[in-house]
């Protein structure tokens, strides 16, 4: 048997043509097709229940479907959205809310105030928020199918802003008998009144989500800004497409798949930069802050001197370099990098490069003899994962006996929640990040609390700290919180409820074809965004 | 026959139990909690208590175990923790991709592999035996991410002839749906052809070398006839045998090539479920896929007979 170069010619070009088949198929089939975008988010949707969960994935899912009583606009300051009209009585604990016309949900029925009250009070189960408000409220009821009214036992200054808060778990307006169930219990259905309706036919769990414009939604009349506005959607559908390797999101953005990644990794951000096709932009301009939480309850941290000396051992700048180059910054506030509250009260501590020979002196004073410090080391976390490498590696160079406890997120979860001693299980200090935006609210965040076994993991206790805070609901004048915030900032330094870090911005990736994205902390709205 | 298939049967369910409770247990013992997983990385302790209780964790192990036996029994495989979705609802939407991606996978590498393996024995030690064996050592070197990314670089970013990635189900048309398994089905193949084509050539040059083989020659069969007639059905049981455990490792191995080309497979789902700690799913997953295991040996073994008439049960 032999074979010609003919054939061997022939079989090539055949080869080469049922090769290109595809891409004129997709070239045809692109051309004809209706704006859709196609986004890959931090992490892929598994709970669909926005008050069940405080993920920030979530929280998009809910900006989506559903709709919200006020919007804070572009500058944090809430203006009504489902509401039309409210107004406050006199000795101001009476709220009263008018719905707005034309809010219905995606099955047809309308919106009404008794599912406004079922979510709040929903809400008011989770969320640090809702649960100020559920403590200060009489009475939350319905006055008529487009009224409720929320009565107050003493004035809350800071309702509207409560309701209007963005920090996950959001309050979210959902039907009444889904907002009926408990807060730990899934809501099933994803019926909601917002601008975009979830597709249910097309939900991949795991792989990917639809979200369909909402024909029948009516917008506000205002242009949006922020939260606030007109929820105008300007695509006919949106695909959130779960691509869990970076690299080949990274692939598919510049072959043009995928128009948008919430969260590239930072060593392909030069690359994509130097795409003419992409950009680099950072939606959250607030950003986060890195914490370092310390276990106030074991050894050698419940010794105030040694949670001290970590404030002095940290050079923020190293670990910025390393955590977010390019995009991350000292801090010095409890309050975050750059929000209304950020101050420099008691930020004598503060060292460009750190101070290690200051650490060591107060290990010292603290009495640090050669216990075993635990690090929980979260691996599928970048920045817990080097940051904690570079922890360690401080940590040893003063003579810190240290051990990295590597495990994923969800182990780290686990282990956190110990009170336990080391040799029982327990830990020393772990890093994690919250929102500016939510540390610029210490009502909102768990994270600045101080009453000792109620408070987030590390357990931080000061009563001086937990008075100031409580005050946080009933200041009047911003001027007033402000000055309170200064108060409350010069104690936290003083007992250090938490390290930090550093400060950054997390930039995201996109087509050029994409534009007009708002932009704002925790939360990605999908109105508005325009694709050429 | 019928007696050795019911024990082998019987079999299967004794190693699924097994498998069970290993699975089980490990699960359980593992560090990490969905409901922590569940509730967000700021969320309040009590907040997670509250999904904790909900969810049943909080019940004692032997009562989830003996909750989870009783449902699977009665057919019931769970609901996904996170997803809230029928586990074999999740795993029928996830089965297409990898059925899909593996098969393909087998039939390329057992056509190109038995090819290359009996073409490299019959030219024992010339160019092309040389040339068939250094690919051979360069497709069990190099890993399929690499040959993936390779793939994925040249042929859909700069050619831009196929997709980078995703998947499109075979119910919206043949050449989208062939068109997203090229590249991943070449990527797996590689490794596959490799080792295929090692075990063929080995086994065909034990054949060749055997005084039948001389008999045939000198009786002047043509090559073709001695190598596909004689050679190739007497060297076929080794190689059987390995394509069998090639595609039982192939069904759970395919969650690289699944990650790199972002196809929604079972390899992925398991994956994912194992991050979130999403029990039903893990369990289910690995109690059917070891099921699976047993009966693609079987059905090796059934096909011993076809190959050689002496192998009797």
């Amino acid at each position: 048997m032999t074979i010609s170069r003919r054939e061997i010619i022939k079989t090539g070009l055949a080869a080469g043509a049922a090769i290109s088949i595809p891409s004129v198929l997709r070239a045809k089939a692109a051309s004809g097709s209706t704006p859709t975008v196609h986004m890959v988010k931090a992490n892929d949707l598994r709970i669909f229940d926005p008050i069940f969960t405080a993920t920030n994935v979530t929280a998009d899912h809910g900006l989506a479907i559903y709709d919200t009583l006020f919007g804070l606009d572009s500058k944090f300051m809430p203006q009504p959205q489902m509401v039309g009209k409210w107004s406050v009585s006199a000795d101001r604990k009476t709220y009263t809310f008018e719905l707005r016309d034309g809010l219905a949900w995606h099955d047809d029925t309308p919106v009404t105030a008794g599912d406004c009250v079922a979510s709040i009070r929903r809400w008011g189960q989770v969320a640090p928020g809702g649960q100020l408000i559920m403590e200060r409220a009489g009475d939350i009821s319905k006055k008529d199918d487009k009224t409720f009214v929320i009565s107050l036992k003493e004035p809350l200054g800071i309702l509207i802003d409560l309701l209007a808060d963005l920090s996950p778990p959001c309050l979210f307006i959902m039907r009444e008998k889904d907002a009926s169930r408990p807060a730990t219990e899934q809501v099933t259905t994803n019926i909601g009144s917002g601008p975009f309706r979830f597709n249910d036919a097309l939900v991949k769990p795991g792989a990917s989500y639809t979200y369909d414009r909402n024909e029948k939604y009516v917008p506000r009349q205002e242009p949006a800004d922020g939260l606030a506005g007109g929820k105008i959607v300007k695509v006919d559908r949106i695909i959130w497409d779960n691509i869990s390797d970076p690299q080949t999101a990274f692939a598919a953005l510049q072959a043009g798949e995928i128009d948008y990644v919430e969260q590239p990794p930072n060593d392909l951000l030069s690359v994509i930069e130097s795409d003419p096709n992409l950009v680099v932009d950072v939606l959250d301009k607030s950003g986060k802050s890195m914490l370092l939480r310390l276990n106030c309850l074991q050894k050698p941290f419940d010794n105030v001197k040694a949670r001290q000396a970590m404030l002095h051992l940290i050079d923020q700048e190293a670990f910025m370099s390393v955590l977010a180059p390019k995009y991350g910054a000292s801090v010095t506030s409890i309050f975050g990098g750059d929000t209304l509250y950020s101050n420099d009260e008691n930020t004598g501590w503060y060292k460009k490069g750190g101070d290690p020979e200051k650490a060591k002196q107060l290990f010292k004073e603290a009495g640090y003899a050669g216990e075993k410090v635990v690090v929980l080391q979260a691996t599928d976390w970048a920045p817990s994962n080097d940051g904690s490498q570079l922890l360690a590696a401080a940590l040893r160079n003063i003579g810190i006996n240290v051990e990295l406890a590597p495990s994923d997120w969800g182990g780290l979860s686990t282990r956190r929640a110990k009170k336990d001693s080391i040799e029982n299980g327990g830990w020393s200090m772990f890093i994690t990040s919250e929102a500016d935006f939510s540390l610029a609210n210490p009502l909102a965040t768990p994270l600045l609390l101080a009453n000792g076994e109620s408070a987030w993991y590390g357990w931080p206790k000061n009563d001086e700290y937990e008075a100031l805070r409580a005050k946080w609901a009933t200041v009047a004048t911003l001027e007033e919180r402000k000055a309170l915030a200064r108060q409350m900032q010069g104690l936290w330094w003083d007992f250090v409820g938490d390290v930090r870090l550093g400060h950054y911005v997390s930039p995201m990736a996109r087509r050029k074809t994409l534009t007009d994205i708002i932009g704002l902390p925790q939360v990605v709205p999908m109105w508005n965004m325009q694709k050429a | 026959m019928a007696a050795y298939v019911f024990r082998r049967l019987v079999s299967t369910i004794a190693v699924m139990a097994m498998v069970g409770i290993f699975v089980f247990l490990l699960l359980r013992l593992a560090p990490g909690d969905p409901a922590a997983m569940i509730a967000g990385r700021s969320a309040t302790e009590e907040m997670i208590a509250g999904i904790r209780e909900k969810l049943g964790l909080n019940d004692p192990m032997p009562v989830q175990f003996i909750h989870w036996v009783r449902d699977m029994l009665s057919g019931d495989f769970g609901t996904s923790i996170f997803a809230g979705r029928p586990v074999l609802e999740l795993m029928s939407q996830r089965l297409e991709p990898t059925v899909s991606l593996s098969s393909l996978t087998m039939l390329v590498s057992v056509m190109i592999g038995v090819s290359f393996g009996i073409l490299a024995a019959w030219r024992a030690g010339g160019p092309i035996d040389r040339l068939l064996t250094a690919f051979s050592a360069l497709g069990f070197s190099v890993p399929v991410f690499v040959v993936g990314y390779f793939l994925v670089y040249f042929f859909a970013m700069r050619a831009q002839l196929l997709p980078v990635q995703g998947y499109k189900p075979i119910s919206q048309g043949l050449g989208p749906w062939f068109e997203h398994l090229i590249l991943p089905t070449v990527a797996l193949s590689v490794a596959y052809i490799a080792f295929i084509a090692r075990i063929t050539r080995a086994s065909m040059l034990e054949v060749l070398s055997e005084d039948y083989m001389r008999t045939a020659a000198a009786k002047g069969a043509s090559s073709f006839a001695m190598l596909f007639h004689h050679a190739l059905k007497n060297a076929g049981v080794p190689i059987l045998t390995v394509v069998g455990i090639s595609f039982a490792y192939l069904i759970g191995g395919v969650v690289l090539t699944e990650t790199v080309f972002n196809i929604p497979g079972i390899g992925r789902l398991v994956v994912d479920a194992i991050n979130n700690r999403d029990y039903p799913i893990i369990q289910s997953v690995l109690i059917l896929t070891s099921g699976l295991y047993v009966f693609i040996n079987l059905t090796v073994d059934l096909a011993y007979t076809l190959i050689d008439p002496r192998i009797r049960y």
